[in-house]
C-alpha cells in the first residue's frame, strides 16, 4: 500500500538547513493500521505529509496505492488525494461555514466519484457510523472537540479511501473521548482500510498493528 | 447546490456587513455607469426623434432675395420636395431695462410651416402684427413672460414696441440660455412696423430622397444653387447640416460617453475594494484552503469558490444598482433635456444597455478577484495548513517599518495608529489611491474653474482694449462693454456643466472611497482582534480602542489628501489645459485655488473618522475573552 524509499526532507530555515527526515525506507501493507510515535518535532507529520503528497521530499521515492505520488503534478496530486487518502488533523479543521453534513459531503463533490444525489445519503450514514448522526446539520462551532473529531473522520472516510492518515488525532481530546476515536480508527482497518496515524501518545499499542517509532527524522529500527 | 456553492454564500453571509459594504461600493460605480450609459442611449435617440419630427431642412441657401417664381422654379426640380422661405435678421431686444441680443425669424406662412417646423407652446399663434412669439428657452435670458410689452430694435431698422403674445419650441436652434440670446418670432407685417423692408432671403431646402446622404444633398443643392444663380440671383451662403442629426447631438453623444468613462473609472476603483475584500478573505482563509487541498480540491475547484463569491457580488451589485442606475439616468435625462432644450417621449432604455451593464457589473468583479484568489490558492498545501492566521513578520521587516519607529517621543497610542495604518501596504496603497482619486477631481474642478475665470478675464481684457481702441464715444464703449458681458456670460453658462460634472464625480468616488475605506478599517480590525484583546487586557479602555482605529483611519484619508495636493496642480493644469486647447483654442491661465486644499483636507478627515468609525466602534465593544480566542 504504502512505500518510501530513500526519502529524505531537508527544509531552509533562517539558522540553516534542517533536515526533517533521513533516508527512510518504510513498507505498509494494506488494511494495517500503524502507528508512527514519536515526540514533537521528530518527523512524524513530516512523514505523514509525505505519504499524503501534501509535502514533496527533497530526495527519494514514495509510491502509494500503486501510484509514485511525488511525481505528481499539483492538481494532480490533488485529485488523487482526494479519491485515494483520508486526512484526519489534530485540530479537526472541519470548514466553519458548512454544517457537518456538508463538511462530509465536499470532498465527494470535489472527487465526484459518488453520484450527487446520494452524497448526502452518504454522508448522514457515514455521521451515523462514528456516531454523531444527529448532529448532521449542525455547524461545527456547536459541536464538542471529541464530536468534531467525529466529523472529521467520517469526512476522511466520505470517498471511501484506501487509505486514512491520522496526525495527532487525539491530541486535542480528553482520555475518554480519545479512547473512542482511536477505535474508530480499529474498525475502519478491521474493514479493510489502511491507518496511519501519528502521534506521540504512547498507550495506543492496544489498537495498532504495528509500530513505527521515529526519532530526530529517522526510524528507529 | 454542491457544498462549495454552500461555502461561498456562508462565507459571504458570515461576513455580510463588509460584504454589503463591497456590494454597495461595486453599486456605486455601475449605478454611474448604467445612468450615464442609458442617459446616452435615450438623449441621443430622442433628442435626434425630436430633430427629425420638425421636418429639418436638408439645406440653408441664404440669397439676396426670393419671390414666388423662383421659389415654384426649384420644386420644379423632381429631388426637391420642399422649398421654404425665412428671414433671419439680428437685433436688439429690451424687456423693462433689460438689453439683450435678439435673432428675428421672419416666417412666410405660419399657417403652413413644412420645413424646420415650429411648435407652439402657449399663448398666440401665429403672431399677429406687432406681436413677438419668443422660444421657450428664451424666455429665461429676456427676463420677460407672455402679455409683457417688450421694445425691439432691427440693426437697420427703428426701435419698436411689440407685445410677446406666446412661445414656441424651435428644436434645431442652439440653447438660447448657453448662447445668451433671445429668439424671436415675426410675421411681415410685423417686420415692416420694425422699418425692415418686406422681403426674404433665407431658402430652406428639403430633398425628396436620400435624406440622410450628405452626398447626394450636397449634390441636389448643387443643382438648386446653378438655378437660383441662372435665374440672377446672388447665393451668398449655403449651410448643409449633418443630415438626421442635431447640431448638439454629437456634442451631447461625446459629452456624455466621456462621462461614461468616468462611470467605468468609478467601476474600477470599486473593484479595487472587491481586491482589498478577497485578498484579506483569502489570507484569513489559507488553511481552509489547506484542507480543501489536502482532502481532494484542485486549485480550480478551490478558485472556483472564491471566483463564485465575486460573481455573487457582481450578480448582486447589478441587481441593486440597474434600478438605480434608470432613476439617475432618468433625473440626468430630464436635467439634460432642459438644458439642451428638448422634450423627451419616451425613457424607455434599450436591452443593450442593460446587457452591457450586466456584462460590466459582473465582469468587474470577477477580473478584480483574478490576481487575490490565483495567489491564494496557489499555497502550497504544507504550508497553509501550518498558517497561523495574520502574520507576525509583515510589521517590522523594511527599512521604512524601521524608520517609523523612530517616532518614540509621541503618545503610544498615536504611534500604534500610525505604524499600523502601515501594515497592510498593498490594501493601505489601494485604499489611498482610491480615496486621493476623489480628492483630484474634486480639486481639479475648483482648479478648473479658478484658471477658467481668470482666462475668461484675460481674453475678454484683451478683446476690450481690441475692440474699444479706436472708440472715443462713451455710449459706444458702453455699448461694447455690454456686448462682452453678454459673451462673457454664455462662456460662463457653457462652462458650469463641465464644473458641476466634476463635483459630482467627486462626490460619487469619494462616496465609493469612504466605503472602500470602511471596508479596509474592518479588515484590519478583524485581523488584528487578538492584539485589540491584549490591549485591553493591559489596561485599554474600549475608548482608547475605538479613538485609535479612527485616527489610523484619519492617518489614511491624511495620506490621501497629501497625494491629491501634490498631484492637483499637474493633473488639474492638464485637463484645463486640453480642455481650454479643445474650445478655445488657447492657453489656459492656470490658477491654483488654495482654499480647495482646506476644504478638502476637512472632508477627508471627516470621511476617513465617519468610515472608520463603525468598525473602530464593533471592535470596541468585543469583550477581552473573545478578542484573545480569536484565531
Amino acid at each position: 500500500m504504502i512505500s518510501l524509499h530513500d526519502v529524505t526532507k531537508t527544509y531552509e530555515t533562517p539558522a540553516g538547513k534542517f533536515a526533517a527526515l533521513r533516508s527512510i525506507d518504510l513498507e505498509i501493507q494494506p488494511g494495517q493500521f500503524v502507528g508512527v510515535v514519536g515526540k514533537s518535532g521528530s518527523g512524524k507529520s513530516t512523514l505523514l505529509n509525505m505519504v499524503a503528497g501534501i509535502d514533496r521530499p527533497s530526495s527519494g521515492m514514495i509510491a502509494v496505492a500503486g501510484t509514485t505520488i511525488h511525481q505528481l503534478p499539483e492538481n494532480k496530486l490533488a485529485a488523487w488525494r482526494g479519491r485515494n487518502v483520508g486526512f484526519v488533523f489534530q485540530f479537526f479543521q472541519l470548514l466553519p461555514t458548512l454544517t457537518a453534513a456538508e463538511n462530509v459531503t465536499m470532498p465527494m463533490d470535489f472527487s465526484k466519484t459518488i453520484p450527487f444525489r446520494e452524497r448526502r445519503k452518504r454522508a448522514l450514514a457515514l455521521l451515523e457510523r462514528v456516531g454523531v448522526g444527529p448532529h448532521a446539520d449542525k455547524l461545527p462551532a456547536t459541536l464538542s472537540g471529541g464530536e468534531q473529531q467525529r466529523v472529521a473522520i467520517a469526512r476522511a472516510l466520505a470517498n471511501d479511501p484506501p487509505l486514512v492518515l491520522a496526525d495527532e488525532p487525539t491530541g486535542n481530546l480528553d482520555s475518554v473521548t480519545a479512547t473512542a476515536i482511536l477505535d474508530l480508527f480499529r474498525d475502519m482497518a478491521n474493514r479493510g482500510t489502511t491507518v496511519v496515524i501519528a502521534t506521540h501518545e504512547a498507550d495506543i499499542a492496544r489498537v495498532i498493528d504495528r509500530r513505527i517509532e521515529i526519532a530526530d527524522g529517522a526510524i528507529r529500527p | 447546490m454542491s457544498t462549495l456553492w454552500r461555502k461561498a454564500f456562508r462565507d459571504f453571509w458570515r461576513e455580510r456587513a463588509r460584504t454589503v459594504l463591497v456590494v454597495l461600493a461595486i453599486a456605486l460605480g455601475i449605478s454611474a455607469f448604467a445612468a450615464v450609459l442609458s442617459s446616452y442611449a435615450i438623449l441621443t435617440r430622442e433628442l435626434d426623434s425630436d430633430y427629425l419630427a420638425t421636418n429639418p431642412a436638408s439645406a440653408v441657401i441664404r440669397l439676396d432675395s426670393i419671390d414666388d417664381d423662383l421659389v415654384k422654379a426649384i420644386l420644379q426640380n423632381p429631388e426637391v420636395s420642399d422649398a421654404e422661405p425665412r428671414r433671419t435678421i439680428r437685433g436688439q431686444i429690451w424687456s423693462g431695462q433689460l438689453q439683450r441680443n435678439l435673432v428675428l425669424f421672419v416666417v412666410h406662412d405660419y399657417g403652413n410651416i413644412r420645413v424646420s417646423k415650429l411648435l407652439p407652446q402657449q399663448g398666440a399663434w401665429p403672431p399677429s402684427l406687432g406681436e413677438i412669439l419668443i422660444e421657450r428657452d428664451a424666455f429665461q435670458v429676456a427676463k420677460a413672460k407672455i402679455g409683457d410689452a417688450v421694445t425691439v430694435k432691427t440693426a437697420n431698422g427703428v426701435a419698436q414696441p411689440l407685445v410677446v403674445s406666446g412661445s414656441v419650441h424651435d428644436v434645431g436652434q442652439a440653447q438660447a440660455r448657453m448662447e445668451n440670446i433671445v429668439y424671436g418670432y415675426i410675421n411681415v407685417a410685423t417686420l415692416v412696423q420694425l422699418g425692415e423692408e418686406p422681403k426674404f432671403d433665407e431658402l430652406n431646402i428639403l430633398v425628396a430622397q436620400n435624406r440622410f446622404d450628405e452626398s447626394h444633398i450636397r449634390r441636389v443643392v448643387s443643382d438648386v444653387e446653378a438655378l437660383i444663380e441662372t435665374r440672377g440671383h446672388e447665393v451668398r451662403r449655403i449651410d448643409i447640416p449633418q443630415p438626421g442629426k442635431h447640431p448638439h447631438s454629437d456634442l451631447t453623444g461625446s459629452l456624455l460617453l466621456s462621462m461614461s468613462s468616468f462611470g467605468l473609472f468609478v467601476l474600477v476603483l470599486s473593484g479595487i475594494i472587491v481586491i482589498n475584500l478577497l485578498t484579506a478573505m483569502m489570507a484569513a482563509q489559507v488553511r481552509q484552503i489547506g484542507v480543501m487541498k489536502a482532502i481532494g480540491g484542485t486549485r480550480r475547484q478551490i478558485a472556483g469558490i472564491y471566483f463564485g463569491q465575486a460573481l455573487f457580488l457582481g450578480i448582486a451589485a447589478v441587481v441593486i444598482s440597474l434600478p438605480l442606475g434608470i432613476i439617475g439616468s432618468r433625473a440626468l435625462c430630464r436635467y439634460m433635456a432642459v438644458f439642451l432644450n428638448f422634450d423627451i417621449n419616451s425613457f424607455a432604455v434599450p436591452l443593450w444597455v442593460y446587457l452591457l451593464v450586466a456584462l460590466v457589473g459582473i465582469a468587474a468583479p470577477l477580473i478584480a478577484a483574478a490576481y487575490p484568489v490565483w495567489r491564494g490558492t496557489a499555497t502550497p498545501v504544507r504550508v497553509a495548513l501550518s498558517n497561523f492566521g495574520v502574520g507576525q513578520t509583515t510589521f517590522g521587516a523594511s527599512r521604512f517599518d524601521r524608520a517609523l519607529t523612530r517616532m518614540g517621543s509621541w503618545s503610544s497610542s498615536a504611534v500604534f495608529s500610525i505604524r499600523n495604518s502601515f501594515r497592510r501596504r498593498a490594501r493601505l496603497v489601494l485604499t489611498v489611491l482610491t480615496l486621493a482619486a476623489a480628492g483630484l477631481f474634486f480639486l481639479s474642478a475648483l482648479n478648473i474653474r479658478a484658471s477658467l475665470i481668470h482666462t475668461f478675464d484675460r481674453m475678454f481684457a484683451a478683446k476690450r482694449v481690441e475692440l474699444t481702441r479706436s472708440l472715443t464715444k462713451p455710449e459706444e464703449i458702453e455699448k461694447v462693454d455690454k456686448s462682452l458681458t453678454n459673451s462673457r456670460f454664455a462662456y460662463d453658462q457653457h462652462m458650469i456643466m463641465i464644473y458641476v460634472f466634476l463635483i459630482v464625480m467627486s462626490v460619487i468616488i469619494g462616496g465609493v472611497g469612504g466605503l472602500g475605506l470602511m471596508t479596509t478599517m474592518s479588515l484590519n480590525v478583524l485581523e488584528r482582534r487578538r492584539e485589540m484583546g491584549v490591549m485591553r487586557a493591559i489596561g485599554a479602555t474600549p475608548k482608547t480602542i475605538l479613538l485609535m482605529i479612527v485616527a489610523e483611519g484619519v492617518v489614511i484619508g491624511l495620506l490621501s489628501w497629501t497625494i491629491a495636493a501634490v498631484l492637483a496642480w499637474p493633473v488639474s493644469k492638464a485637463l484645463g489645459d486640453q480642455l481650454v486647447r479643445a474650445m478655445f483654442r488657447s492657453g489656459l491661465d492656470f490658477t491654483f485655488e488654495p482654499l480647495g486644499l482646506l476644504i478638502w483636507m476637512v472632508v477627508s478627515i471627516s470621511l476617513s473618522a465617519a468610515a472608520s468609525f463603525l468598525p473602530a466602534w464593533k471592535a470596541s465593544r468585543v469583550t477581552v475573552r473573545e478578542a484573545l480566542a480569536y484565531e
